[in-house]
């Protein structure tokens, strides 16, 4: 495995890499436009968080860098503080509508 | 590659999830999954055709295996109506995404993932999805509200996939000009030789661990100013020993260099300092503001709560629409 | 008798048409005038009714409530009728008495140079009819002062304003050197003639027919105006001295049968026609009478109606370039003289019946002038100023008297009501001259110079006109007659007419008539003494005497007369037809409504029951339709394209393009208003579809220009 930490990602296995993070940002973008449920609407952002982290990393391996893997870490990190207070919030939005139904939030329309 | 075939196996994808998305008889469903798989691995076995000379390099089987096991949790979690569910298959996902990032080599992100994510994150989703369920009404159908069942617009969100993964995939295969060549192979173990460098204490334990009586700190090779140096036969150190005035060469063993975390840590601390110290603040502040953002109840009157939820009125004196549908939620 | 004369009428008439066109000279040279200096004082009559309209607008403004404005108008206009008697007392020869510069462009050509000022041309024509203008405009505003009392404090200073700025725009068209004037002039009376017409702006048949004369006016201005346009274009010049010694030399600058010179003469026909309410434009003269009586007896019998007359007399040396357009002058004017002769034989309205006898007497002024008879015509213009003035004013002191009665089947026996004695003898007097009465009327005189005239100058026709003058003769005197019989004479019986006031003591049943006071029966007697004056310049050729001094001895004919014989001399027999026929037409009018007023009831029933005259009554009765006519032809379309145009502007205009662009905005938002639908999911499709797409081509930009030039390349 050391020998992993030293060779160089091959540009088509970085493609690779990259194309599972955006499959996996894909569905996370859709998922997020077709749930109505607020809570699974914040589930999918946390799904693009992680293929962002996916593509990090990978390109941090790709230059033999390691700042991807720190960045990483950071996004954890935000991701955490986001994801605590959207629950809060969502749970604000519950207790005044009673439904998790994100189409109830509609008072800007027109 | 030509771009029309990218675009077709972005199309296949998102016709397989379209058809995924909606509700629909249990054929249909497989059959959109069998179509969104089969874009995926069409495009993936483009990547490994490969673009670029020298290409047709072989995909490691783990790779695959966790990508497909990924991207099947992903498809699942969107698509499937009960939310502990959703949340149930996303543990799956951040599961195999370790997993990759094992096989890229980082480790501590990859644990740290499960650790944060699975353990942390996903329980607090839970909780509050128990804490906002809304108890199924009697004489409903299914027990799920509708909002749960039938996602919304899902030919727009296919197309706006669609879009966005066609652009995505047209840049990863068109390439980037300005992208660095990767370092090569002596130059990257020369890279992490170096840092064992920062940690004099780690330094010192593997040289002794070789050479017991070596005096610490060995010799600083003139061309580089470091303390390691690197050949064709590894690393090694050139240094007095014991009370010998000779200089020996004592060769570092693999073992020596050291581990993702130690780098992690090393980097953390050495390089981003100033983000490490952000990031406890930004930590607290969402702590705070979860605390206070969460604590007070909000008061409504019954008839506040009953038309939050879409019912009339309780009949009242002058009032003459007074007759309530079944309520669509609870009290 | 009778059948001899016509025997030899027609003999003549044969031998004549042999050598039947008119000759193309006139009389004798053309009198110019020259400029004069020191007369400047003569401006005054033409600023003097100018300053009267001036005092009686203030007087208007201050709101006075007594007579001043009559005054300070009457005082004004005999001012100028002592000015202009001082200038005919020293007149000479003819002058140009400059007073103001108004236009005087020169640019070295000829064609490019335009000089109209305000200066006065006097020659013997001017005076003549600046002598009766002022002179009957003086006794009429003195007419006026009592006629309008009623109306002191209300519209008493209007109209004297009205008649004063009247005679000032008179006094420019006659007195005027150029024109230019003549055109401020004839517009001037124009506007006034709309102004007084309209003097009761409250009654909407007054308002409709000041409208009506002042429209029926513009389309006879269009052709002066062309006309005038035309002579400055091919004379160089719109003053009439230069004008005159042009064509007297004969050197003009362009070919002098041009069709735009032969143009001239119809064109200012046309104007003529149209300020004179000759065919087809007379129309608008019997609505005219819609005006207080004072300004129907002015403007419309005596003066302005003889601006027309005016114009082709002193542009006999124009209308001689092109001789058959006097031809056409004198068809037009004897065919209208017949034609209102016998609507006035049908009407009841007696001041519509004298107004159609003023249309009726112009055509014979025309009907002169076409005939190279200019004196005879000038004279008529003269001896008519008096009679046609003393008619109107009697039929104003009925109207004063009666509380606005003038239907002459509702007033009978004038003469012996108290204090209208002299209202029914100048009447009497009036219709008399109307009529040809021999011997002792001045339109007795007139009317045969003019007749015997018709039938001395070769010309298409000409002999067949004036039979048409002759029976037009007969049906005048009828007519006259009938009102004076009808009105004056008979059993006494009476009603008020339809301006009873029973505020001002008077009631159906004890109407009392008032009869007219000092001012009113001066006027009559001292306009029926002028009448009775006016025979003498008969005698002694004072008329024709001014002619030839004017430029319209052009228009006079130079055939010498043979005087052998009477049948060969018209100017012998024609007084012994005129009035024979003349004393016809009395008798008939006598028996019809005076000895047997029932008669007339039985012949109009007689004629309707025949089916093949029920037509001619009630023709007559409707003015031949003319009204309807003009209606159908030029009103009706007028009203539908309006209304058409109303649609298109409603419809096409309004709807399509301007409500149609406000739409454009509103429905643009309502089509994209389904965007905004609140949800955040669809703002976030929105915004993700969005970037990717420009993302999309952003990448993509190389590849599709490629894709593009070779479609476009290859294609093209």
């Amino acid at each position: 495995m050391t020998l992993a930490l030293i060779e160089p990602l091959a540009q088509p296995v970085l493609g690779a890499y990259l194309l599972t993070s955006a499959v996996l940002l894909v569905i996370g973008v859709v998922g997020f436009l077709t749930r109505r449920n607020l809570i699974i609407m914040f589930l999918c952002t946390e799904l693009m968080f992680q293929a962002a982290a996916l593509a990090m990393v990978a390109f941090g391996r790709y230059h033999l860098d390691l700042s991807g893997q720190v960045f990483v870490i950071f996004i954890l990190t935000i991701a955490a503080a986001e994801a605590a207070l959207a629950l809060a919030l969502i749970v604000l939005l519950y207790r005044r509508k009673e439904t998790l139904n994100a189409e109830a939030w509609t008072e800007m329309k027109g | 590659m030509a771009p029309t075939i990218l675009y077709s196996a972005c199309v296949l994808g998102a016709v397989g999830l379209y058809l995924l998305l909606r509700p629909a008889p249990r054929a249909v469903t497989a059959a959109g999954g069998l179509l969104a798989l089969g874009g995926l691995a069409w495009l993936l076995k483009q990547v490994a055709v490969g673009f670029g000379p020298g290409a047709d390099v072989g995909l490691d089987p783990f790779f695959v295996i966790f990508s497909l096991i990924a991207v099947v949790a992903a498809l699942r979690m969107i698509t499937h109506s009960r939310p502990v569910y959703s949340a149930l298959y996303f543990v799956l996902v951040v599961l195999s995404s370790a997993g990759l990032l094992l096989l890229l080599g980082a480790e501590f992100i990859a644990f740290a993932l499960v650790i944060v994510y699975a353990g942390a994150i996903l329980i607090t989703y839970l909780f509050v999805l128990m804490l906002a369920q809304q108890a199924p009404q009697p004489g409903e159908e299914s027990a799920q509200p509708e909002y749960d069942l039938v996602p919304r617009e899902p030919a727009a969100g296919a197309a706006v996939g669609f879009v966005i993964l066609a652009l995505l995939s047209e840049m990863i295969f068109s390439g980037v000009p300005q992208l660095d060549p990767a370092l090569s192979g002596p130059e990257a173990e020369t890279a992490v030789w170096v840092e064992l460098e920062q940690m004099p204490g780690r330094f010192e334990a593997e040289i002794n661990a070789v050479e017991p009586g070596f005096r610490f700190p060995p010799e600083r090779d003139p061309l580089t100013g470091r303390l390691i140096r690197v050949d064709e036969q590894g690393a090694h150190v050139l240094g007095l020993v014991a009370e010998s005035a000779e200089v020996v060469r004592v060769d570092l063993p693999e073992s020596a260099m050291p581990e993702n975390v130690q780098r992690v840590g090393w980097w953390l601390v050495h390089k981003f300092p100033v983000s490490l110290e952000l990031a406890g603040v930004i930590l607290l502040m969402a702590m705070f503001g979860a605390v206070v953002l969460a604590r007070r109840e909000i008061e409504l009157s019954d008839d506040e709560k009953r038309e939050a939820a879409g019912l009339r009125r309780l009949a009242l004196e002058g009032y003459p629409e007074a007759d309530s549908e079944p309520a669509g939620g609870g009290p | 008798m009778t059948s001899a004369l016509f025997v030899a009428a027609a003999g003549r008439l044969m031998m004549t048409a042999a050598a039947s066109s008119p000759t193309g000279e006139g009389g004798g040279p053309i009198p110019v005038a020259e400029p004069l200096e020191g007369m400047g004082w003569a401006g005054l009559i033409l600023w003097l009714p100018a300053i009267a309209t001036v005092l009686c607008g203030v007087c208007a403004a201050l709101r006075l409530r007594t007579k001043l404005p009559g005054w300070i108008t009457v005082a004004a206009l005999g001012a100028a009728f002592g000015l202009t008697l001082v200038l005919y007392a020293g007149y000479e020869s003819p002058m140009v008495i400059h007073l103001v510069d108004w236009f005087d462009l020169r640019a070295g050509e000829w064609q490019f140079s335009f000089v109209a000022n305000i200066a006065l041309y006097v020659d013997s024509l001017t005076l003549l009819w600046m002598l009766f203008v002022t002179g009957i405009g003086t006794l009429i505003a003195l007419y006026a002062t009592e006629y309008m009392e009623a109306d002191v404090g209300k519209g008493y200073a209007r109209f004297f304003a009205g008649i004063s700025i009247f005679l000032f725009a008179m006094t420019a068209l006659v007195m005027g050197d150029n024109l230019l004037m003549l055109y401020l002039g004839w517009e001037g009376v124009g506007f006034a003639s709309y102004w007084l017409i309209g003097y009761y702006y409250e009654r909407p048949s007054a308002v409709a027919a000041a409208k009506k004369a002042f429209i029926v006016n513009r389309i006879g201005d269009l052709g002066l105006a062309l006309g005038i346009y035309l002579i400055w274009h091919n004379f160089g010049t719109v003053q009439y001295a230069d004008l005159f010694n042009l064509l007297e030399s004969g050197h003009y600058p362009t070919e002098a049968g041009g069709w735009s010179i032969r143009a001239i003469p119809y064109l200012l026909m046309l104007g003529a026609f149209g300020k004179s309410a000759q065919f087809p434009l007379f129309v608008w003269l019997p609505d005219a009478m819609e005006g207080p009586t004072p300004v129907s007896a002015l403007i419309h019998a005596a003066t302005m109606v003889t601006a027309g007359v005016y114009l082709v007399a002193r542009m006999a040396p124009v209308f001689m370039l092109e001789p058959s357009s006097l031809v056409v002058v004198a068809w037009v004017g004897g065919l209208t003289a017949l034609l209102a002769a016998t609507i006035a034989l049908a009407q009841f309205d007696i001041k519509r019946i004298f107004a159609y006898s003023t249309i009726s007497q112009l055509g014979y002024m025309f009907m002169a002038l076409g005939v190279q008879g200019a004196a005879g015509g000038a004279y008529h213009v003269f001896t008519h100023a008096f009679f046609k003035a003393v008619l109107f004013l009697t039929a104003g002191a009925i109207m004063h008297g009666f509380a606005g009665q003038v239907d002459l089947r509702k007033v009978s026996g004038l003469r012996q009501v108290p204090g209208f004695r002299i209202t029914s003898y100048t009447m009497l007097y009036a219709c008399a001259c109307l009529a040809g009465v021999p011997l002792v009327t001045n339109g007795f005189w007139s009317k045969d110079t003019i007749l015997a005239q018709a039938f001395i100058t070769p010309g298409p026709g000409f002999r067949a006109l004036g039979i048409i003058g002759v029976v037009t003769a007969f049906l005048t005197a009828y007519y006259a007659f009938r009102v004076w019989f009808r009105i004056c004479a008979g059993p006494v019986q009476y009603e008020p007419g339809p301006e009873l006031d029973e505020a001002h003591g008077g009631s159906r049943g004890g109407f009392h008539p008032h009869p007219p006071r000092l001012a009113i029966n001066a006027v009559l007697v001292a306009l029926s003494v002028g009448a009775v004056a006016s025979i003498w310049p008969h005698f002694s050729g004072w008329v024709d005497h001014l002619i030839a001094d004017s430029s319209a001895a052009a228009g006079t004919a130079a055939h010498a007369v043979a005087h052998e014989g009477f049948l060969s001399n018209p100017h012998a027999w024609m007084p012994w037809l005129a009035s024979g026929v003349g004393l016809a037409g009395i008798g008939v009018a006598w028996f019809f409504h005076l000895a047997n007023r029932k008669a007339a009831d039985d012949l109009k029933s007689a004629l309707v029951a025949n089916p093949l005259t029920r037509w001619l009554p009630h023709a007559l009765e409707h003015k031949w339709y003319f009204d309807e006519i003009y209606h159908a032809l030029l009103r009706a379309p007028l009203w539908a394209g309006g209304h058409l145009m109303y649609l298109f502007d409603r419809y096409l205009i309004d709807a399509v393009l301007v409500d149609g662009t406000a739409r454009l905005p509103r429905l643009l938002g309502k089509a994209f208003r389904p965007l905004q639908n609140g949800v955040l999911q669809s703002y976030a499709v929105s915004m993700a579809g969005g970037v990717g797409l420009v993302a999309l081509l952003v990448l993509l930009s190389p590849h599709l220009r490629e894709l593009l030039n070779g479609w476009l390349g290859g294609g093209g």
